[in-house]
């Protein structure tokens, strides 16, 4: 049972890499950074060992615990696609004892199942400052990815209720994406707190002993004890480990017993308040019911209110880096030059509306076979996207001056941000209609294949920059140029509006137009699998 | 489909997509969801709606407009027989009327009792055409369409296992 259910996982891997090729390229970069991490940890590992070996023990604890933790926790962003759910066993007479050590081994033989167990073999060069450390860490290897593969399925099989629910299953998503794109601020704040606590060795020392004692970490709390020569915490860590393993071992049974019986199946989210203000107020002609439908996609497809949380996280990561900074060196304190970073939103605007039929994928037919006219398509999506992305603009830039604490300074900082946000979205609109790119299909995993568009936005991305740059040129400079003469600022605010109107304007026209023409060849670039 | 749309915003998107008036849309959209039993659901999501639910939202926006020619694939495939009765009922009227459906269907009891005329494609290949008698020929729909494209028939031996008795 356990060799069958082992070769299903990677029969499906493979089935899934052959009909796929984005997915090798993702499994690759996915490979590669597994790499990356496992030679930086190798490189520490064995840098502390010559250099201080206590340290080395304690850095393992810790790093080991973050390794189930990230387990655990990752766990409820891998399980919307469970290859091994339960639910795909429930008709088969099959019962959870039999089941559940074939689980575990093809948790253990995944792409991560075999980096950890690499990671934790590597581990064992810190060990070696003793030879009992050493014995026992490679004994408790078992354990440790037991401790991992058992727990995630625990975690995730708790959730399983909960991520029925299609509301939930968007959160995550939502909340996941968000933490990867803010994961580089979050670290340095933590490394900033870190740093700010004077002794540092001794704080670091007391989590690792507390982690020890945890189920996370008694696993590595045990070879740590044994390395000081002190059998007895050995003994009882060895005990918490064993414990927290059997524990998972039978919440796991029970939990996937359960699940054979009763499978949990996907629900929607029942009924959905509607927005009838947004048909009052946009006009009933098709420009008004795309923009209207654009918000409503805004909010209710996770895909898309990712880009809508990333519109006001991107600037707000920037203002609280500089703030930081300014923390931290006094002498800088925040320039004015603050109030140019809600501008950084052209970035991500421009392939918002780029990607716009891609994400609709193959759902864009409606538009067509309605005779939707290529202009009324792009206006409508700019419309829609407008209502959104001005409201927050105007907010970032007000924001910007009040922690500037330079009012005069927002005509420009206004200028910039909207003229650049709406020469972006303009390009965008044309760009797109020849280079939709590609998005994953609405229920898929957003981390998954061709997540970024591929290929195509990338060109997208060559071609709407520079543009922006250009076209946006005016807006930008008169805005810098106001720092120090905030009339300039008007100026700016003046370019910004009329240069981002015609782009706009030029953007519906011109990409309209190639719609017209090539509606069937973007259904079916938007809607290909590959 | 644009199935993160309830029900009447999807009715009301594709009818204002056709250029129709607002109230226009407003009432047939009441009157097909209520001629197809989706006034209760009218507020979910479609992503949460069943395949015949599905099947009949797409109908209604296909109707929406009033169109001359109505192309449908397996029409009632998934459908429950009340709604079944009911999507019948619309398309004879539609054809009353004056209009025209093309349907595919793979069951041959269905096309019989509503189609006119009827052609046989396999394999990519027209096999048949003409009116429902001319190309029944005498026989049942379904015994026609397998002396055309072929019957595959097993012989006693194949799974003579599954015999319990």
């Amino acid at each position: 049972m356990v060799a069958l259910l082992v070769s299903l996982r990677w029969r499906q891997l493979r089935h899934q890499l052959s009909r796929n090729p984005w997915m090798i390229v993702t499994l690759v970069i996915t490979g590669l950074i597994a790499l990356g991490f496992l030679a930086a940890l190798t490189a520490g590992l064995v840098a502390l060992r010559f250099a201080a070996p206590d340290a080395a023990v304690t850095a393992i604890v810790l790093a080991g615990t973050v390794i189930v933790l990230g387990w655990w926790v990752g766990s409820i962003l891998v399980s919307a696609d469970d290859s091994l759910a339960p639910e795909r066993f429930a008709l088969l007479p099959l019962t959870a004892t039999s089941l559940l050590p074939g689980f575990v081994v093809a948790g253990a033989t995944t792409v991560g199942g075999i980096g950890t167990t690499v990671a934790l073999l590597l581990m064992l060069l810190g060990w070696s400052v003793s030879l009992p450390a050493l014995l026992s860490a490679l004994i408790m290897i078992p354990v440790a990815v037991a401790t991992c593969v058992l727990g995630a399925r625990v975690v995730s099989g708790v959730l399983a209720g909960w991520l029925a629910r299609r509301s939930a299953r968007d959160l995550v998503v939502i909340v996941g994406v968000v933490l990867l794109a803010s994961s580089g601020v979050l670290l340095n704040l933590g490394i900033g707190a870190l740093v700010r606590v004077n002794d540092v060795g001794g704080a670091v020392t007391t989590i690792a002993d507390i982690a020890a004692w945890t189920p996370m970490g008694a696993v590595f709390g045990v070879s740590e004890s044994v390395a000081q020569g002190d059998f007895l915490t050995a003994a009882l860590r060895m005990l918490i480990a064993l414990a927290t393993v059997a524990a998972l071992w039978f919440a796991a049974q029970g939990l996937l017993a359960a699940r054979l019986v009763a499978p949990i199946q996907g629900t929607g989210g029942g009924r959905v308040r509607s927005v009838g203000l947004l048909d009052r107020i946009l006009p009933a002609s098709p420009v008004g019911a795309i923009a209207a439908r654009t918000l409503r996609y805004f909010r209710r497809d996770p895909r898309q209110i990712v880009n809508i949380v990333m519109l006001l996280l991107l600037p707000a990561i920037f203002i609280g880096l500089s703030l930081m900074n300014g923390l931290q060196d006094e002498s800088i304190g925040f320039g004015p030059a603050i109030i140019l970073i809600p501008t950084i939103n052209a970035l991500l605007t421009g392939t918002i509306v780029q990607m716009a039929l891609a994400y609709d994928n193959d759902a864009v037919a409606a538009h067509i076979l309605n005779g939707v006219d290529g202009a009324a398509d792009r206006a409508g999506r700019l419309l829609g996207f407008g209502l959104i992305a001005i409201p927050v603009t105007l907010l970032l830039c007000a924001a910007t001056c009040l922690i500037a604490g330079r009012w005069d300074l927002l005509p420009g900082s206004v200028g910039s941000a909207l003229g650049l946000t709406a020469i972006s979205a303009g390009a965008g609109a044309w760009v797109g209609s020849f280079l939709p790119g590609r998005a994953p299909a609405p229920e898929a995993n957003p981390l998954g294949r061709g997540s970024s568009g591929g290929v195509q936005s990338l060109l997208a991305m060559i071609i709407i920059g520079p543009i922006t740059l250009v076209l946006g040129a005016p807006a930008l400079g008169f805005a810098i140029a106001g720092i120090w003469n905030p009339a300039l600022g008007w100026v700016s605010l003046g370019c910004g509006v009329i240069i981002g109107a015609l782009t706009l304007w030029g953007g519906t026209v011109l990409g309209g137009s190639i719609l017209t023409r090539r509606w069937p060849e973007v259904l079916a670039e938007v809607s290909s699998e590959s | 489909m644009l199935d993160r749309l309830t029900g009447a915003e999807l009715l009301r998107y594709t009818g204002l997509l056709r250029g129709m008036a607002e109230a226009e849309v407003v009432s047939r959209s009441d009157e097909l969801l209520a001629a197809l039993g989706l006034t209760d659901a009218r507020d979910r999501l479609v992503v949460d709606y069943s395949a015949g639910m599905r099947k009949k939202i797409g109908l209604a926006c296909a109707l929406i407009h009033a169109p001359r020619l109505l192309i449908l694939d397996e029409p009632l495939e998934a459908v429950d027989p009340v709604s079944g009765e009911t999507i019948r009922q619309i398309l004879r009227a539609f054809v009353d009327g004056g209009g025209t459906v093309v349907l595919s269907s793979h069951v041959m009891e269905l096309v019989e009792s509503m189609c006119d005329r009827v052609a046989i494609v396999a394999e990519g290949r027209l096999l048949a055409n003409g009116t429902l008698d001319e190309v029944r020929a005498g026989l049942s729909l379904q015994q026609r369409f397998l002396a055309l494209v072929g019957a595959h028939d097993l012989g006693t031996e194949t799974l003579a296992w599954l015999r319990s008795s």
